[in-house]
Protein backbone atom coordinates (compact mmCIF):
# COMPACT_ATOMS: atom_id res chain seq x y z
CA UNK A 1 0.00 0.00 0.00
CA UNK A 2 1.11 3.45 -0.72
CA UNK A 3 2.80 5.72 1.61
CA UNK A 4 0.99 9.14 2.52
CA UNK A 5 2.33 12.54 2.91
CA UNK A 6 0.74 15.63 3.44
CA UNK A 7 2.95 18.39 3.93
CA UNK A 8 -0.59 20.97 3.88
CA UNK A 9 0.41 22.43 7.19
CA UNK A 10 3.73 23.69 5.98
CA UNK A 11 1.67 25.58 2.77
CA UNK A 12 -0.56 26.83 4.74
CA UNK A 13 1.57 28.26 7.01
CA UNK A 14 3.67 30.13 4.47
CA UNK A 15 0.01 31.65 3.55
CA UNK A 16 -0.40 32.49 6.63
CA UNK A 17 -3.81 30.72 6.95
CA UNK A 18 -5.16 29.47 9.91
CA UNK A 19 -7.01 25.71 10.05
CA UNK A 20 -10.19 27.72 10.78
CA UNK A 21 -9.61 29.85 7.32
CA UNK A 22 -8.11 27.25 5.50
CA UNK A 23 -11.21 24.98 6.21
CA UNK A 24 -13.76 27.88 5.36
CA UNK A 25 -12.46 28.62 1.89
CA UNK A 26 -12.36 25.36 1.03
CA UNK A 27 -15.74 24.42 2.35
CA UNK A 28 -15.09 21.61 4.97
CA UNK A 29 -14.49 21.34 8.58
CA UNK A 30 -11.19 22.44 10.33
CA UNK A 31 -11.27 18.60 11.93
CA UNK A 32 -10.72 17.45 8.51
CA UNK A 33 -7.84 20.22 7.74
CA UNK A 34 -6.15 18.65 10.67
CA UNK A 35 -6.44 14.72 9.71
CA UNK A 36 -5.28 15.84 6.37
CA UNK A 37 -2.34 17.60 7.56
CA UNK A 38 -1.74 14.24 9.99
CA UNK A 39 -1.86 12.07 6.94
CA UNK A 40 -4.74 10.17 8.19
CA UNK A 41 -7.42 11.07 5.91
CA UNK A 42 -7.28 10.57 1.86
CA UNK A 43 -8.62 14.03 0.13
CA UNK A 44 -10.79 13.88 -2.84
CA UNK A 45 -9.89 15.10 -6.06
CA UNK A 46 -11.94 18.27 -5.48
CA UNK A 47 -10.65 18.75 -2.05
CA UNK A 48 -7.30 17.77 -3.43
CA UNK A 49 -7.30 20.34 -5.98
CA UNK A 50 -9.54 23.01 -4.14
CA UNK A 51 -6.69 23.54 -0.79
CA UNK A 52 -3.70 23.56 -3.88
CA UNK A 53 -5.29 26.53 -5.59
CA UNK A 54 -6.32 28.19 -2.34
CA UNK A 55 -2.56 27.37 -0.70
CA UNK A 56 -1.23 28.28 -4.54
CA UNK A 57 1.08 25.29 -5.04
CA UNK A 58 1.20 22.15 -6.97
CA UNK A 59 -1.06 19.00 -5.48
CA UNK A 60 2.19 16.33 -5.88
CA UNK A 61 3.61 18.73 -3.50
CA UNK A 62 1.22 19.12 -0.96
CA UNK A 63 0.15 15.46 -1.10
CA UNK A 64 2.93 12.46 -1.76
CA UNK A 65 2.00 8.86 -2.19
CA UNK A 66 5.25 6.78 -2.17
CA UNK B 1 -43.60 26.88 15.92
CA UNK B 2 -43.46 26.74 19.92
CA UNK B 3 -46.76 28.14 19.46
CA UNK B 4 -47.99 25.81 17.07
CA UNK B 5 -46.65 22.93 19.44
CA UNK B 6 -48.39 24.03 22.39
CA UNK B 7 -51.85 24.71 21.01
CA UNK B 8 -51.61 20.93 19.33
CA UNK B 9 -50.50 19.52 23.32
CA UNK B 10 -53.56 21.81 24.45
CA UNK B 11 -55.90 19.99 21.46
CA UNK B 12 -54.66 16.30 22.25
CA UNK B 13 -55.38 16.92 26.36
CA UNK B 14 -58.49 18.47 24.99
CA UNK B 15 -59.27 15.36 22.75
CA UNK B 16 -58.48 12.65 25.70
CA UNK B 17 -60.64 14.73 27.78
CA UNK B 18 -63.71 15.17 25.91
CA UNK B 19 -63.44 11.23 24.86
CA UNK B 20 -63.24 10.28 28.36
CA UNK B 21 -66.05 12.31 29.01
CA UNK B 22 -68.37 11.31 26.45
CA UNK B 23 -67.36 7.88 27.17
CA UNK B 24 -68.76 8.04 31.09
CA UNK B 25 -71.99 9.79 29.47
CA UNK B 26 -72.02 7.05 27.03
CA UNK B 27 -71.65 4.27 29.69
CA UNK B 28 -73.55 5.95 32.41
CA UNK B 29 -76.79 6.89 30.04
CA UNK B 30 -76.86 5.36 26.44
CA UNK B 31 -76.10 1.83 27.33
CA UNK B 32 -72.78 2.08 26.41
CA UNK B 33 -73.15 2.16 22.43
CA UNK B 34 -70.32 3.21 20.56
CA UNK B 35 -67.99 2.08 23.93
CA UNK B 36 -68.73 -1.21 23.40
CA UNK B 37 -67.98 -3.56 20.14
CA UNK B 38 -71.28 -3.29 17.80
CA UNK B 39 -73.16 -4.35 15.02
CA UNK B 40 -72.72 -1.14 12.83
CA UNK B 41 -74.86 -2.71 10.20
CA UNK B 42 -78.14 -2.54 12.13
CA UNK B 43 -77.08 0.89 13.60
CA UNK B 44 -80.01 3.66 13.96
CA UNK B 45 -78.64 7.09 15.20
CA UNK B 46 -80.03 8.59 18.55
CA UNK B 47 -79.33 12.00 19.66
CA UNK B 48 -77.62 10.53 23.19
CA UNK B 49 -74.78 9.19 20.71
CA UNK B 50 -74.04 12.44 19.17
CA UNK B 51 -71.03 13.34 22.26
CA UNK B 52 -69.32 10.07 21.20
CA UNK B 53 -69.50 10.73 17.62
CA UNK B 54 -68.84 14.51 18.21
CA UNK B 55 -65.42 13.51 20.55
CA UNK B 56 -64.59 10.74 18.12
CA UNK B 57 -64.26 12.79 15.15
CA UNK B 58 -62.32 15.98 17.13
CA UNK B 59 -60.03 12.94 18.04
CA UNK B 60 -59.62 11.74 14.15
CA UNK B 61 -59.28 15.72 12.68
CA UNK B 62 -56.28 15.64 15.80
CA UNK B 63 -55.03 12.60 14.28
CA UNK B 64 -54.66 13.77 10.82
CA UNK B 65 -53.41 17.65 11.68
CA UNK B 66 -50.40 15.54 14.09
CA UNK B 67 -49.70 13.31 10.89
CA UNK B 68 -49.72 16.16 8.60
CA UNK B 69 -48.05 18.36 10.92
CA UNK B 70 -44.99 15.55 10.97
CA UNK B 71 -44.57 14.67 7.73
CA UNK B 72 -44.94 18.41 6.70
CA UNK B 73 -41.73 19.52 9.37
CA UNK B 74 -39.85 16.16 8.41
CA UNK B 75 -40.69 17.79 4.38
CA UNK B 76 -39.12 20.85 5.65
CA UNK B 77 -36.24 19.95 7.84
CA UNK B 78 -34.74 17.12 5.11
CA UNK B 79 -35.02 20.55 2.81
CA UNK B 80 -33.15 22.58 5.72
CA UNK B 81 -30.53 19.37 5.27
CA UNK B 82 -30.21 19.64 1.45
CA UNK B 83 -29.70 23.32 1.54
CA UNK B 84 -27.15 23.64 4.80
CA UNK B 85 -25.49 20.68 4.32
CA UNK B 86 -25.69 20.19 8.11
CA UNK B 87 -26.94 17.44 10.27
CA UNK B 88 -30.32 18.09 11.75
CA UNK B 89 -31.26 19.59 15.26
CA UNK B 90 -32.64 16.77 17.38
CA UNK B 91 -32.42 16.87 21.34
CA UNK B 92 -30.20 13.90 22.31
CA UNK B 93 -33.12 13.37 25.27
CA UNK B 94 -34.91 11.89 22.54
CA UNK B 95 -32.77 8.35 22.79
CA UNK B 96 -34.87 7.93 26.06
CA UNK B 97 -37.49 6.71 23.49
CA UNK B 98 -35.57 4.01 23.04
CA UNK B 99 -36.88 2.49 26.41
CA UNK B 100 -39.99 2.52 23.96
CA UNK B 101 -38.46 -0.69 22.97
CA UNK B 102 -39.63 -2.64 26.26
CA UNK B 103 -43.07 -2.56 24.64
CA UNK B 104 -42.14 -5.43 22.66
CA UNK B 105 -41.67 -7.89 25.91
CA UNK B 106 -45.99 -6.95 25.95
CA UNK B 107 -46.07 -9.48 23.29
CA UNK B 108 -45.90 -12.36 25.43
CA UNK B 109 -48.50 -11.22 27.30
CA UNK B 110 -50.81 -10.58 24.46
CA UNK B 111 -49.68 -13.49 22.75
CA UNK B 112 -50.82 -15.54 25.96
CA UNK B 113 -54.07 -13.50 26.09
CA UNK B 114 -54.99 -14.03 22.41
CA UNK B 115 -52.47 -15.41 20.56
CA UNK B 116 -51.64 -11.96 18.99
CA UNK B 117 -47.85 -11.57 17.98
CA UNK B 118 -47.29 -8.14 16.68
CA UNK B 119 -46.15 -6.34 19.80
CA UNK B 120 -42.88 -8.04 19.45
CA UNK B 121 -42.43 -6.14 16.92
CA UNK B 122 -41.94 -2.73 19.46
CA UNK B 123 -38.66 -3.90 20.04
CA UNK B 124 -37.77 -1.80 16.98
CA UNK B 125 -38.12 1.14 19.09
CA UNK B 126 -34.87 0.16 20.60
CA UNK B 127 -33.49 2.21 18.03
CA UNK B 128 -34.48 4.94 18.98
CA UNK B 129 -31.69 4.77 21.56
CA UNK B 130 -29.29 5.93 18.62
CA UNK B 131 -31.38 9.85 18.61
CA UNK B 132 -28.88 10.50 21.57
CA UNK B 133 -25.85 10.03 19.30
CA UNK B 134 -27.62 11.88 16.48
CA UNK B 135 -28.66 14.43 19.00
CA UNK B 136 -24.85 14.92 20.10
CA UNK B 137 -23.92 15.75 16.08
CA UNK B 138 -27.34 18.53 15.50
CA UNK B 139 -25.88 21.06 13.26
CA UNK B 140 -22.68 19.43 12.34
CA UNK B 141 -21.66 20.39 8.78
CA UNK B 142 -20.81 17.65 6.80
CA UNK B 143 -18.32 17.77 4.43
CA UNK B 144 -16.93 14.70 2.94
CA UNK B 145 -15.29 13.46 5.41
CA UNK B 146 -18.42 13.11 7.43
CA UNK B 147 -19.87 11.78 4.62
CA UNK B 148 -17.24 9.03 4.10
CA UNK B 149 -17.63 8.19 7.76
CA UNK B 150 -21.54 7.95 7.77
CA UNK B 151 -21.18 5.57 4.52
CA UNK B 152 -18.50 3.88 6.56
CA UNK B 153 -20.46 3.99 10.13
CA UNK B 154 -24.12 2.58 7.72
CA UNK B 155 -22.07 -0.21 5.46
CA UNK B 156 -20.51 -1.45 9.28
CA UNK B 157 -23.57 -1.35 10.83
CA UNK B 158 -25.16 -2.87 7.88
CA UNK B 159 -23.01 -5.98 7.81
CA UNK B 160 -23.10 -6.61 11.35
CA UNK B 161 -27.20 -7.08 11.43
CA UNK B 162 -27.00 -9.10 8.61
CA UNK B 163 -24.41 -11.53 9.99
CA UNK B 164 -26.96 -11.26 13.39
CA UNK B 165 -29.87 -12.02 11.54
CA UNK B 166 -28.27 -15.18 8.95
CA UNK B 167 -26.47 -16.89 12.16
CA UNK B 168 -30.26 -16.37 14.11
CA UNK B 169 -32.10 -18.00 10.90
CA UNK B 170 -29.54 -20.36 10.41
CA UNK B 171 -30.12 -21.42 14.34
CA UNK B 172 -33.84 -21.09 14.08
CA UNK B 173 -33.97 -22.88 10.69
CA UNK B 174 -32.72 -26.39 12.39
CA UNK B 175 -35.99 -27.50 13.67
CA UNK B 176 -39.20 -26.15 15.46
CA UNK B 177 -38.24 -24.48 18.73
CA UNK B 178 -39.90 -25.90 21.46
CA UNK B 179 -42.04 -28.37 19.16
CA UNK B 180 -44.07 -25.47 17.70
CA UNK B 181 -43.71 -23.41 14.46
CA UNK B 182 -45.53 -20.56 16.33
CA UNK B 183 -42.19 -20.00 18.83
CA UNK B 184 -40.46 -20.06 15.87
CA UNK B 185 -42.21 -17.20 14.17
CA UNK B 186 -42.32 -15.54 17.64
CA UNK B 187 -38.37 -15.80 17.81
CA UNK B 188 -38.23 -14.80 14.20
CA UNK B 189 -39.72 -11.64 14.31
CA UNK B 190 -37.78 -10.71 18.04
CA UNK B 191 -34.42 -11.52 15.61
CA UNK B 192 -35.40 -9.13 13.17
CA UNK B 193 -37.17 -6.56 15.12
CA UNK B 194 -33.76 -6.54 17.70
CA UNK B 195 -31.35 -6.77 14.78
CA UNK B 196 -33.64 -3.37 13.13
CA UNK B 197 -33.57 -1.36 15.97
CA UNK B 198 -29.55 -2.94 16.23
CA UNK B 199 -28.78 -1.28 12.62
CA UNK B 200 -30.80 2.52 13.50
CA UNK B 201 -28.84 2.76 16.53
CA UNK B 202 -25.57 1.41 15.32
CA UNK B 203 -25.34 3.57 12.44
CA UNK B 204 -25.71 6.64 14.41
CA UNK B 205 -23.43 5.12 17.16
CA UNK B 206 -20.21 4.23 14.70
CA UNK B 207 -20.59 7.49 12.93
CA UNK B 208 -20.61 9.39 15.89
CA UNK B 209 -17.37 7.38 16.91
CA UNK B 210 -15.47 7.41 13.87
CA UNK B 211 -16.01 11.40 13.99
CA UNK B 212 -14.96 12.00 17.40
CA UNK B 213 -12.11 9.52 18.04
CA UNK B 214 -10.64 10.70 15.09
CA UNK B 215 -11.01 13.92 16.93
CA UNK B 216 -9.24 13.15 20.01
CA UNK B 217 -5.97 14.90 20.30
CA UNK B 218 -6.34 17.14 17.59
CA UNK B 219 -5.22 20.59 18.27
CA UNK B 220 -4.84 24.04 16.52
CA UNK B 221 -2.26 23.87 14.54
Amino acid sequence: MAEFECRLKKYRQLKGLTQEQLAQKVGVRRETIMRLEKAQYNPSLKLAIDISRIVEAPIEEIFIFE
Amino acid sequence: MKKKAKFLIAWGIFCVLLLLASSWYAVTFNDSRLVVPMDFERYTFQLKDLPMILSIFLTCIYGITLFVTLISNICKKTRQTERTHQTRSLNPKLGYLGFLGLLGFSGFWTYSIDGSVFPFTFFLFFGFFGFYYEGKMSGTFMDERFLENAAKANLKASNITLSIIFLAFLILCQRKLFGSLEYTLIAVIITLSIAFALRIFLSEYLLYRYDHDEQAGESED
